[in-house]
């Protein structure tokens, strides 16, 4: 019963931090200088889930641990830069992980 | 009131659009399944997680926390403080939303995932679209999204340890973001936003649970919003 609980409480705030701004709609306005800004959320939302997960959740303290990672996910974006498609760019980030991985780097 | 009825066209081009991206996380998906056998939860509350939270990052924090026995508070404020930043996806959609109506305001945020943010904002093809085909094509995308992360806990649940740790399957998720990032950066203040938001994330990461993740990513915003109106001054006469 705990755990239920907890859980709904969980998607209710998360529910809540989803809904939030669209569900006030036009009730609430938005300073211009902000809602300009907003339209960078993206990158700078993605660039810090990002990272973490490429240097394993512990920066750079075993940067040689987090080596094949960081060379896999430059692999990555190389192909996101030349053909756009994160399809192929998570086949080549994969391929090159798992060819460091097995050559021992 | 303009016409919004169903438009199948948009819901199968959401899907189409949202598909490469959201696969990429299935193993994840199956992780967290593993996850709630390995932590003794009871499976069918913790696959509930992923319809009632429906959030990966913030479902594993909240897993292992149940699992570890820590508080209810602790729990839901990590989650929380995890889940901010889609106030600030919520933020930057509202203008796109206005017009809908009511039901539709206070239904589809719930489906609301990075990616489903990631094709929906600023994307050049929905801007010059109409209200009803962005409409079902958020609504298509999302549904599809939402589905492909229940099957992917279920069956984490269901079979167990089959995605092995040395395959370092859940890397395709760190992919999935590399590549989310780099095509949402359109311009200098993107680059900005990226860099600062990079470097705040990479020295805050010892905060308490989440709140690096909410300070790196408002920091990266401001710097952004910064640069830009540097750059629209430095442009005028």
């Amino acid at each position: 019963m705990r755990v239920w609980l907890i859980l709904i409480a969980c998607g209710l705030v998360t529910y809540l931090t989803r809904t939030s701004f669209i569900a006030l709609g036009d009730r609430v306005s938005v300073p211009t200088r902000v809602e300009r800004a907003l339209k960078y959320v993206g990158p700078a939302a993605f660039s810090t889930i990002m990272l973490p997960l490429v240097l394993g959740g512990n920066g750079f303290s075993g940067f040689s641990e987090d080596l094949p990672r960081i060379i896999a996910a430059v692999a990555g974006g190389l192909v996101i830069v030349k053909w756009h498609s994160i399809p192929y760019s998570i086949i080549v980030g994969m391929c090159s992980l798992w060819l460091l991985e097995w050559i021992g780097l | 009131m303009e016409d919004l009825s169903f438009d199948p066209r948009a819901a199968l081009d959401g899907i189409r659009t949202i598909a490469p991206l959201a696969t990429p996380a299935m193993p994840f998906g199956l992780v967290l399944g593993f996850l709630v056998n390995d932590q003794g939860i009871d499976p069918l509350a913790g696959w509930a997680s992923s319809w009632i939270i429906f959030a990966g990052s913030s479902q594993l924090v909240a897993l292992n926390f149940l699992g570890d026995g820590a508080s209810a508070l602790v729990i839901v404020l990590s989650v929380l403080l995890i889940n901010s930043r889609h106030a600030m996806y919520s933020a930057a959609l509202r203008p796109a939303f206005v017009d809908y109506p009511t039901w539709f305001r206070l239904s589809a945020p719930y489906l609301l995932i990075d990616q489903l943010f990631a094709i929906t904002h600023d994307s050049a093809k929905l801007n010059t679209s109409t209200p009803r085909y962005r409409m079902w094509h958020f609504a298509g995308a999302g549904l599809f999204g939402w589905i492909i992360w229940q099957i992917s806990v279920g069956v984490g649940i269901l079979v167990g340890d089959v995605v092995r740790e040395e395959w370092s399957l859940s890397f395709a998720v760190a992919l999935l973001f590399v590549g989310l990032l780099l095509m949402s950066i359109k311009d200098r203040p993107g680059m900005v936003a990226a860099i600062v938001s990079g470097l705040v994330i990479v020295i805050a990461r010892e905060l308490p649970q989440g709140s690096g993740l909410l300070l790196a990513i408002v920091l990266g915003v401001i710097a952004a919003g910064v640069a830009e109106s540097r750059m629209t001054e430095r442009a005028a006469p």
